[in-house]
C-alpha cells in the first residue's frame, strides 16, 4: 500500500464490516430486477441468461451455466477485413450433416444413408459439396460414394463407433459385441443413421451459434453462444488475449483462478450493468475474491463458502443446523466464537466494526503508570 | 452469579457415565403428575429435576420456579438403540474396520504414512484451513473398499444401512448391542487415523445406554384455561420412551420369546429415533393425541422458526415502539417527530454523577411530561417514582444512581423499517416530541428506507447503554449517510412536489416582489434579502434558491441536458435547476466541502423552499390534463402506420422476401422484428405528443421537473396503450394458434399479437382488456418471484461475507484471519466515498 493512500481522508476505517456492506449492496437492489420487457433492442445480440438468474448462476458457481457465450477477438492485423473475418468464423460455426440436406433416404438393409444435400443451405452455410463429401470421407467408420445431383450415398462399415457408448456397458461385454456385430439390429442402424445426421462435420464443439460482429474501432469480432474456449484460443488468427468466456470455470481450467476472479467479477458488472444497477466495483471485487481466494472457485451458500466455514454455530444457524452439530460432536470440533454470526448467538459483541477495538490500557493500570516516579534526566 | 467469558465451545458426545454423574433422578415411571396435581418421584416431572410451579421448591437446589435452572436426569435403557442420526458415522466406522480384529482396515505401511500426516497436522493447526480437515476425513472413503483385512486376513462380508438405523451383514441383522461390542472394539490409535479425537468422543457412545432426560425448564407443562394441564411435546415422547422400555424389561425378565423382545426392542428403537428426530427419513412420523406431528428434539432447533435462527440469531428487546408513519417536511433529515404517547412510556439512562446531579433532580422532581419513571439504585435495586415517594427519593438520589427519564427533544433514538436489506434501513434520528399518533420524517428519508405513506409503519429503538449511544451519534445518523455505501450517490433527495417546486422557482422568467420574496424566505428562516435584479428590481427565482448555498460555493457543472454555475454561492448562469443538479451536483458538492450538517442543511432548507413555492403556485392533475385537443388524428395516424408496417413485414415474411438477420432464422426474424416495430409505436408517440404540450399542464409539469412519470404514462393514459408483453414476448400462449377465440387462426392483425389501440382514458375494449391482464399477471408473478429469489439470494450473499472486515493494513480479512484482499478494492477506498474522490 503507498504512503499516499494511507492518509486519505476517503479511505476506509479498519474494522469496518465491508463484507456485510458489500452483500447488501449487491443483495439490496435485486428487488429491483424485474423482467424488463423489450431489451432486445439490438437485435443481434443472441438469447442469453440475463438478470437475477444469471446473477444466482454466478454466485452459486454452477459447472454448468445455462448460456455460455464467448466473445472471440481476432489479431490485430487481420480483425479489418471481413472476410478473413467470415472465414474464421466458418472454422468455429458448428454446421451439422442435418443442417445441409433437404431430404434423406435409408435403406436398413444395405445399412445405407443417401443424403440429399440443399443448394440453397450448401450457400447460407457457405461451403461446397466437395468439402462436406472430404469431411466425411474421413470418419473412418463410413464409406462414402457420389451419386449425382448433389447425392451423397453413405454407407456404415462399424455401426459400434458410431453408437452412443451407453449401451455398450454389459457385463458379458465379448460375448454381446460378437453377436451384435454380426447382425446388429435395425435398431442400432437407426441410432447410428439418427448420430450421422447429427454429427458436427464442420466447426467447434460445443459452440451453438457464432455470429459476427463489428465494433466501433472498425474491427470484426465474433460472438457465440456456446462456449468452448479450451478449442477456440487454438484456432489460427484467434487473439488469445483478448478471447472472452463468460463460464468461469471454463476460464479457471485454460487461464487460471485470477483470470476466472476476473470474469466472475465482470459478469456480475454486466448483470448489473444491464438493469441499470449502479454497485461500487469493490463490492463486487470483494465478492469475486472471496468466491476464488481459496485457488478455486467455491459458491456462496450451503455448499461454498458459508457451509466450509470454521465455526460449527455458524454453519449450523445458517443450513442443515443438524447435521452440522452431530458431525461436530463426532469429530470433536471446536467453535473458536472468531466470526460474526456465532458471537451474536452466544450474546458476546461481535468482532467486526466498533467490536474489533480493544482496551490496550486499563484504568487501573493507567492509575499505577502515573503514580510512578518520573526517571530524573 | 458472574457470568464468565466464553473463549471456544467444544463439541463432544455424552458418555453414560457422565450422564449417570450428571443425573439428579433415575427416571422410571412413565407418568407426570399424580391425581391431586403433585408431581410423581420417578416421574417425567420429579421435583428434583427442577421446578416451574410456583410455591414448589426444587429438591436439589432449593430454588424456587424462577430461580432453579432445572437439572438433568436419565433413562437406563433395558437394550441399547442406535442413536439415529449418528447411524452414518457407524456405518462409516464398521465399514472401516475389520469385523473378526476391528482393526482399521489399512495395512500397516498406509498406517504409517497417515500417522505421520497426522502429526504434522497437530504441529502446524494453524497453517491449516477448515477444508484441510474435511478432507482429513475422507480418509473412510479408501477403506470402504477393501474386502480382506491386511491384519487378520478376515474376508470383509458386505455391511448394509437400511435407513434409519437398521444394519445388517450379508442379510442377518446386527443388533444394536454387537454394534456397540464391536465399536468398543476399536482402539484409539485407529480412531485417530478416521480424524476421530478418541479422547472427545469415543463411537461405543454413539449406541446409547443410557438416555438424558432434560430438565422440565427445557419442556414446560402449560396450564390450560379449563385447569386441565397439557405436557410438552418432549415429555410425551419420553413417556413413551419409558413406557416401552418398561414393557421390554418386564418380558425380559419373565423369559418372553425373542420374536416379542426383539418387537418391543425395535419399538424402543423407534421411540429413540423420533425423540431425536420426528423427520427422520423411513420412520413414520410420532403424531400427537390430535394427529398434530410432535416437534421433537431437532425439530426445535431447525429452520426459521428454530431455536438458533429464531432464538438466539434474532432476540427479542425491550424500548422500542411502532406505528404508522406519514410525512412532515418541517422536520430536518435528521430528524424524527414522535407521538408524545410514545415520549411518555420510553425511557433513557441518565447516569448521575456530581456534574448532572442537578439536571438528573429536576425530572425527579416533575410530576408532569418530562419526568422520571424509575430510579436504579446502586445496588441495582429498581424503583418506581410516584407522587408517593417522590420527595423521600429527592434525598436519597446520589452519584452512582441511575434515573430513568422519559424521552424528550434532542434525545437519539434508532428508526428502522422492515425489511432491512441495507445498513439505511435502521438510522439514528434526533427526537422531536409531536402531538399525534404517527411517526413521523422528512420526505427525503423515506428512500434509505424504502418508505411511504400509504400505512406503511416503522419501529424505534432507543439506545440504553452510553456506548450505544455514541454508536448511534457517531456512526448512524441520516445526515452522515446522505452518500449510499452502495455506489457512493446520494441515497438522500429531493423528490415529488419538491422537485416541482424548484422547476418553477427557477424558471427563467420567474420573478417575485419584495413582499413575496420576504414571505418565501422567512418560511425556511432566511431574514436577509438578496440582490435585486436591476431592472425590474424585483428578486428572481435563482437568487431566492442561491440564499440556501453555502456562500463560499464555488461551482460550474455542465453536461448534455443539465447546466449550473455557481460564484460566491450565487447562481449565475440561466437555465433551470434541474433535478440532476440539484439531487446529484449540489448535494455531493455541499457534502464535499462543507461536510455533512451543512448538506443535510441544505437538503431540508431546499424542500422546505421548493415546497413554498408549489404551494404558491398550485400543482394538481385531473383527467382533463390528458385529454389534449386535436390529438385523436395523430393517433390515428400512429396506429394505421404501424399497422401498415406490420402487414407489410407479413408480406414480405410470407414472400420470403424477408432478410434474416444474423445468427437467425426467418421465423425468428420475423417475429422479432414484428415485436419491434409494434413497440416503437410508443416511442413514436413519445415524439409527436410533446408538440401538444407545455408546462400549463400540470401532469406534463410533473414529467418535465422529473417528480413524478414519464412520457409514457402520459401515451398510455391519452393515446394508446401499445403492445403487451409476456415474458418479454408478445403474448402467444391461449388457443390453438391464437391469443383468443375472438381471433381467427394464425391471424396477423397487430390486435391479435397483443398491441392494444386504446388508452386508459377512453377505456380498453373486452378483448384489449384480457390482453392487458395477461401482460399485468405476468408483471404481478416475476415481482413475487423475484422478492422471494433475490431474498434469499441477499441471505446467502450476508452469510458468505459476514465475517469480513478491515484490518489495521487496510487489508481484508475473514473471521479465521485468512488474507482476501491485499488491500480493500485495491486503493482503500471507501466506496461511500468513491464518487468524492473521483472528483
Amino acid at each position: 500500500m503507498s504512503e499516499e493512500s494511507k492518509k486519505n481522508k476517503f479511505n476506509v476505517q479498519p474494522g469496518e464490516a465491508v463484507g456485510i456492506i458489500a452483500a447488501q449492496s449487491i443483495g439490496e437492489p435485486g428487488t429491483q430486477f424485474v423482467l424488463r420487457v423489450f431489451h432486445s433492442a439490438g437485435v443481434l445480440s443472441l438469447v442469453s441468461t440475463k438478470g437475477l438468474p444469471r446473477l444466482i448462476e454466478l454466485i452459486d458457481a454452477r459447472k454448468k451455466p445455462k448460456s455460455p457465450a464467448m466473445t472471440i477477438y481476432l489479431e490485430k492485423n487481420i480483425s479489418k477485413s471481413f472476410d478473413d473475418a467470415a472465414k474464421i468464423l466458418k472454422k468455429i460455426e458448428k454446421i451439422k450433416v442435418s443442417d445441409l440436406i433437404s431430404d434423406f433416404s435409408e435403406d436398413l438393409e444395405a445399412k445405407t444413408l443417401v443424403l440429399n444435400l440443399n443448394k440453397d443451405k450448401l450457400e447460407q452455410y457457405k461451403v461446397t459439396e466437395k468439402s462436406v463429401f472430404n469431411k466425411l470421407s474421413k470418419n473412418t467408420n463410413i464409406t462414402v460414394s457420389e451419386l449425382e445431383n448433389n447425392k451423397l450415398k453413405v454407407k456404415l462399415k462399424k455401426i459400434k463407433k458410431l453408437k452412443q457408448p451407453k449401451n455398450k456397458k454389459s457385463d458379458n461385454k465379448e460375448a454381446k459385441n460378437d453377436q451384435e456385430e454380426k447382425e446388429f439390429s435395425t435398431k442400432a442402424t437407426r441410432v447410428a443413421f439418427v448420430d450421422l445426421l447429427n454429427l458436427i462435420i464442420f466447426g467447434i464443439p460445443k459452440i451453438d451459434k457464432a455470429v459476427l460482429k463489428e465494433n466501433n474501432e472498425n474491427e470484426f469480432y465474433i460472438v457465440t453462444s456456446g462456449s468452448n474456449l479450451e478449442e477456440v484460443i487454438k484456432l489460427e488468427g484467434v487473439d488469445k488475449s483478448r478471447c472472452y468466456c463468460n463460464d468461469p470455470f471454463e476460464v479457471l481450467n485454460i487461464y487460471g483462478v485470477e483470470a476466472a476472479r476476473n470474469t466472475i467479477l465482470n459478469e456480475i458488472k454486466t448483470v448489473l450493468d444491464e438493469e441499470n444497477i449502479t454497485v461500487s466495483v469493490r463490492h463486487m471485487s470483494l465478492l469475486a475474491d472471496t468466491m476464488t481466494f481459496y485457488g478455486l472457485i467455491k459458491s456462496v451458500g450451503r455448499k461454498g463458502i458459508a457451509g466450509k466455514k470454521e465455526s460449527v454455530f455458524a454453519r449450523a444457524a445458517y443450513e442443515e443446523t443438524v447435521k452440522h452439530f452431530i458431525n461436530a460432536a463426532v469429530f470433536g470440533e471446536e467453535d473458536k466464537l472468531r466470526g460474526v454470526a456465532e458471537n451474536i448467538l452466544i450474546g458476546k459483541q461481535i468482532q467486526v466494526g466498533t467490536g474489533r477495538v480493544k482496551l490496550v490500557i486499563k484504568n487501573s493500570d493507567l492509575k499505577k503508570l502515573r503514580e510512578k516516579p518520573k526517571p530524573a534526566n | 452469579m458472574q457470568a464468565e467469558k466464553i473463549n471456544f465451545i467444544k463439541f463432544t458426545t455424552l458418555t453414560p457415565e457422565y450422564i449417570r454423574k450428571v443425573s439428579t433422578v433415575k427416571v422410571i415411571i412413565p407418568d407426570t403428575y399424580n391425581d391431586e396435581g403433585y408431581p410423581i418421584d420417578g416421574g417425567l416431572v420429579d421435583q428434583r429435576l427442577g421446578v416451574i410451579d410456583p410455591g414448589l421448591k426444587c429438591k436439589t437446589c432449593g430454588g424456587r420456579s424462577k430461580t432453579c435452572p432445572g437439572h438433568f436426569g436419565h433413562i437406563e435403557l433395558v437394550r441399547p438403540v442406535i442413536h439415529p442420526e449418528f447411524a452414518k458415522t457407524i456405518y462409516m466406522l464398521l465399514q472401516s474396520t475389520c469385523e473378526n480384529c476391528h482393526r482399521i482396515l489399512l495395512g500397516n505401511e498406509e498406517i504409517e504414512k497417515l500417522n505421520q500426516k497426522l502429526k504434522d497436522f497437530i504441529l502446524n493447526e494453524e497453517d491449516y484451513e477448515y477444508e484441510d480437515i474435511l478432507e482429513s476425513r475422507a480418509v473412510s472413503s479408501k477403506t470402504k473398499t477393501i474386502k480382506l483385512c491386511p491384519h487378520c486376513n478376515t474376508k470383509q462380508r458386505k455391511i448394509k444401512l437400511e435407513r434409519p438405523t437398521f444394519f445388517s451383514i450379508e442379510g442377518i441383522q446386527l443388533k444394536a448391542d454387537e454394534i456397540r461390542d464391536w465399536l468398543l472394539k476399536i482402539s484409539d490409535n485407529d480412531l485417530k487415523l478416521l480424524s476421530i479425537d478418541p479422547k472427545t468422543t469415543r463411537p461405543e457412545n454413539f449406541v446409547l445406554i443410557t438416555l438424558i432426560v432434560p430438565p422440565v425448564n427445557v419442556r414446560p407443562s402449560i396450564t390450560l384455561e379449563s385447569g386441565e394441564r397439557s405436557e410438552d411435546d418432549l415429555t410425551h415422547k419420553l413417556v413413551d420412551i419409558i413406557r416401552i422400555n418398561q414393557r421390554l424389561e418386564q418380558d425380559i425378565d419373565a423369559g418372553a420369546p425373542q420374536i416379542i423382545i426383539d418387537d418391543l426392542w425395535e419399538l424402543l428403537q423407534y421411540q429413540v429415533t423420533t425423540y431425536f428426530n420426528n423427520e427422520t427419513i423411513g420412520v413414520p412420523v410420532a403424531r400427537h393425541r390430535s394427529t398434530r406431528p410432535l416437534k421433537t428434539l431437532a425439530q426445535r432447533l431447525k429452520g426459521k422458526e428454530g431455536r438458533l435462527r429464531y432464538n438466539l440469531s434474532g432476540k427479542r428487546v425491550n424500548f422500542s415502539a411502532r406505528t404508522v408513519i406519514s410525512c412532515d417536511p418541517t422536520l430536518s433529515i435528521n430528524q424524527i417527530g414522535i407521538p408524545i404517547k410514545f415520549a411518555e412510556n420510553l425511557t433513557v439512562p441518565v447516569y448521575i454523577t456530581q456534574w448532572n446531579i442537578e439536571y438528573a433532580k429536576k425530572f425527579i422532581e416533575n410530576p408532569n411530561y418530562p419526568r422520571a419513571l424509575n430510579i436504579i439504585s446502586k445496588q441495582g435495586i429498581r424503583k418506581r417514582i410516584s407522587d408517593n415517594n417522590r420527595e423521600e427519593i429527592l434525598k436519597i438520589v446520589s452519584k452512582g444512581d441511575i434515573i430513568e427519564r422519559q424521552l424528550i427533544d434532542g434525545d437519539i433514538v434508532l428508526f428502522n423499517r422492515q425489511p432491512t436489506l441495507h445498513r439505511v434501513s435502521i438510522m439514528a434520528h434526533e427526537v422531536k416530541v409531536l402531538p399525534g399518533l404517527t411517526l413521523r420524517l422528512n420526505s427525503a428519508a423515506t428512500t434509505p428506507y424504502n418508505a411511504d405513506f400509504d400505512g406503511d409503519e416503522m419501529n424505534i429503538h432507543v439506545p440504553q447503554s452510553l456506548e450505544a449511544l455514541a454508536e448511534a451519534k457517531y456512526l448512524m445518523q441520516p445526515k452522515d449517510l446522505i452518500l449510499s455505501a452502495r455506489n457512493g450517490e446520494p441515497i438522500m433527495y429531493l423528490k415529488e412536489d419538491e422537485l416541482v417546486g424548484i422547476y418553477l422557482l427557477t424558471q427563467d422568467n420567474n420573478e417575485f416582489n419584495k413582499q413575496e420574496a420576504c414571505e418565501i424566505l422567512a418560511g425556511i428562516g432566511i431574514y436577509d434579502l438578496p440582490e435585486p435584479n436591476k431592472k425590474t428590481s424585483k428578486y428572481s427565482g435563482k437568487s431566492l434558491f442561491s440564499m440556501i448555498l453555502p456562500d463560499s460555493l464555488d461551482l460550474e457543472y455542465k453536461d448534455k441536458n443539465n447546466e449550473i454555475k455557481i460564484k460566491k454561492g450565487i447562481v449565475t448562469s440561466n437555465n433551470i435547476i434541474t433535478e440532476k443538479i440539484v439531487n446529484d451536483v449540489l448535494i455531493t458538492e455541499i457534502f464535499k466541502t462543507y461536510g455533512s450538517d451543512d448538506a443535510a442543511k441544505f437538503l431540508t432548507q431546499a424542500s422546505k423552499l421548493s415546497l413554498i413555492i408549489a404551494y404558491k403556485q398550485g400543482i394538481s392533475i385531473g383527467i382533463g390534463d390528458y385529454y389534449i385537443h386535436g390529438i385523436e388524428t395523430e393517433k390515428q395516424a400512429i396506429i394505421q402506420e404501424v399497422e401498415q408496417k406490420a402487414e407489410q413485414l407479413w408480406y414480405n415474411y410470407k414472400n420470403k422476401k424477408l432478410e434474416p438477420l444474423p445468427g437467425y432464422s426467418l421465423k425468428e426474424t420475423y417475429n422479432t422484428t414484428n415485436i419491434l416495430e409494434l413497440s416503437m409505436a410508443r416511442n413514436v408517440a413519445a415524439n409527436s405528443i410533446k408538440k401538444y404540450l407545455n408546462s400549463s399542464n400540470d401532469a406534463y409539469l410533473m414529467i418535465q421537473a422529473k417528480a413524478r412519470g414519464n412520457i409514457f404514462n402520459f401515451i398510455q393514459t391519452s393515446l394508446f396503450l401499445g403492445q403487451q408483453a409476456v415474458r418479454g414476448k408478445a403474448p402467444s400462449r391461449g388457443y390453438n394458434k391464437r391469443l383468443l377465440p375472438y381471433f381467427k387462426k394464425s391471424d396477423n392483425n397487430i390486435m391479435a399479437k397483443g398491441f392494444v389501440k386504446s388508452g386508459y382514458s377512453d377505456g380498453l375494449n373486452l378483448i384489449e382488456y384480457f390482453e392487458h391482464s395477461m401482460g399485468a399477471r405476468d408483471s404481478a408473478m416475476s415481482k413475487s418471484l423475484v422478492t422471494a429469489v433475490s431474498g434469499y439470494m441477499q441471505r446467502r450473499l450476508i452469510n458468505a461475507l459476514q465475517d469480513l472486515y478491515i484490518d489495521e493494513n487496510l487489508a481484508v480479512k475473514d473471521a479465521s484471519g485468512s488474507l482476501i484482499q491485499t488491500e480493500y478494492g485495491g486503493d482503500s477506498i471507501d466506496p461511500m466515498y468513491e464518487k468524492l474522490e473521483e472528483k
